[in-house]
């Protein structure tokens, strides 16, 4: 369903007349979410999250004459932490994520702007446990505020402290039985650099 | 615009509806006792049945593997077995080339007799035709610590016979299963750690069987190297 919105998009911001106007940004992010995974064997067992990384690429163009509409992909990289109740906290296994949003931006007051996405994260295969073989396309919802300053021709920087939201489940986790999927909460805050051709 | 964000919104809102996951069972009839039974005499002989798992601060649990009939590339083998049931990280193991700091040692021999009056055997079927193995495990003396290294033993009857190098594939598993805590064997033939093992990796029940034993709580801890 998200291909062919993409694909539009991408051939969109690939023709000539339009290149011009489009804004390309690049940006890093650091941030943390809620428990992925409830589990029980004699005791409560919680998979937190810990620390993510991700790096962001992105391309956006006008639709009106202060809006964006682009897309964003992005490489994510965190790890987890195992609570046991009565045992305590371990080292849990790590992940790395992919996502694709399509997102639409705005102003909200002088350099401050807005961004409402939706996309898809998928977990990609890891070496161990939970997300061995990695996990389906989540639908990615997110919502972000943007403070971006421009300091060259055509350049600027930006932070941006995002939201997103998505139901976190693995093929080895279906293969296991689990059921249903856990909502996570993810917030983070990002620094970038975009270029638009001035 | 503002009609777009909205709507966007309205959405995520929907979408965010509450949700957990919903954890599968994996206790009854899905899991086999694991627990060692540890004779002991202090006020009459007696039996104690305990839990023993890996503490997570010993992982990797180290093996040192005698080189022959290509045993290390099966005790590997049998080590990537047990590590993919486990979800959370919980065991792991690696191969090392000092014997001295192994906390466990796999041998291609017959297991000698036992000498150690506080050493169990977990022996496999002395009937076997192609290959066999033994897991020699040593509560020192109090019933509560494990010596270390535990001693796991798999060797063919005759290698050149068809059949063997499958069987000592399954009984190399078989025994890692044993070093990472199930002491004791399964009753199905379909597991890996039924007496003579028929399968060369772990069971539905094998797997709910290991991850009870390292969410149990452990009633020895490992001494040594």
């Amino acid at each position: 369903m998200h291909r062919p919105v993409l694909t539009l998009t991408v051939l969109a911001l690939a023709s000539a007349p339009l290149a011009a106007q489009v804004r390309y940004s690049a940006m890093l992010s650091v941030g943390g979410g809620t428990v992925l995974l409830s589990d029980r064997i004699f005791q409560d067992i919680e998979l937190e999250q810990k620390r993510f990384a991700a790096f962001t690429l992105g391309a956006s163009l006008p639709v009106a004459p202060r809006d964006l509409l682009g897309i964003e992909v992005g490489l994510g990289a965190g790890g987890t932490r195992v609570f046991e109740e009565g045992v305590g906290r371990a080292e849990g296994p790590s992940y790395r994520t992919l996502t694709a949003t399509l997102g639409y931006e705005g102003p909200v007051v002088w350099r401050l702007r807005y961004r409402a996405s939706a996309g898809v994260l998928k977990y990609l295969p890891d070496k161990e446990g939970v997300f061995r073989q990695g996990g389906p396309a989540a639908l990615l919802l997110g919502a972000a505020a943007e403070y971006r300053m421009p300091f060259g021709p055509g350049l600027d920087l930006f932070g941006r402290l995002q939201y997103d939201f998505h139901r976190f489940f693995t093929r080895e986790l279906e293969d296991r039985g689990f059921g249903r999927s856990q909502d996570v909460h993810r917030l983070a805050l990002g620094l970038g650099i975009g270029y638009t051709r001035p | 615009m503002t009609r777009r964000a909205l709507a966007l919104f309205a959405g995520f809102a929907l979408a965010a509806a509450c949700a957990d996951v919903i954890a599968p069972s994996r206790g009854g009839s899905l899991r086999y006792d694991w627990r060692l039974i540890v004779p002991y005499d202090s006020l009459g002989p007696r039996e104690d049945t305990l839990s023993f798992h890996w503490p997570r601060s010993r992982l990797p649990v180290t093996f040192w593997v005698e080189n022959q009939h290509g045993m290390p590339s099966r005790i590997r083998a049998g080590i990537a077995a047990w590590e993919k049931v486990f979800l959370y990280g919980e065991w792991s193991g690696t191969l090392i080339a000092d014997s001295t700091r192994a906390d466990v040692i796999v041998l291609t021999t017959v297991p000698p007799p036992q000498t150690l009056p506080s050493a169990g055997r977990l022996q496999g079927n002395p009937f076997a035709a192609l290959c066999d193995g033994a897991t020699d495990v040593d509560t020192a003396a109090t019933r509560f610590q494990l010596a270390l290294p535990i001693r796991l033993y798999v060797h063919p009857v005759d290698i050149s016979i068809p059949g063997t190098s499958d069987c000592l594939d399954r009984v190399a598993a078989h025994e890692v299963g044993h070093a990472l805590g199930i002491f004791r064997h399964s009753a199905d033939t379909l597991d890996l750690m039924y007496s003579f093992p028929q399968v060369s990796a772990p069971s539905r029940r094998d797997q709910a069987t290991a991850e009870n034993a390292y969410h149990f709580r452990a009633e020895m801890v490992p001494v040594g190297p």
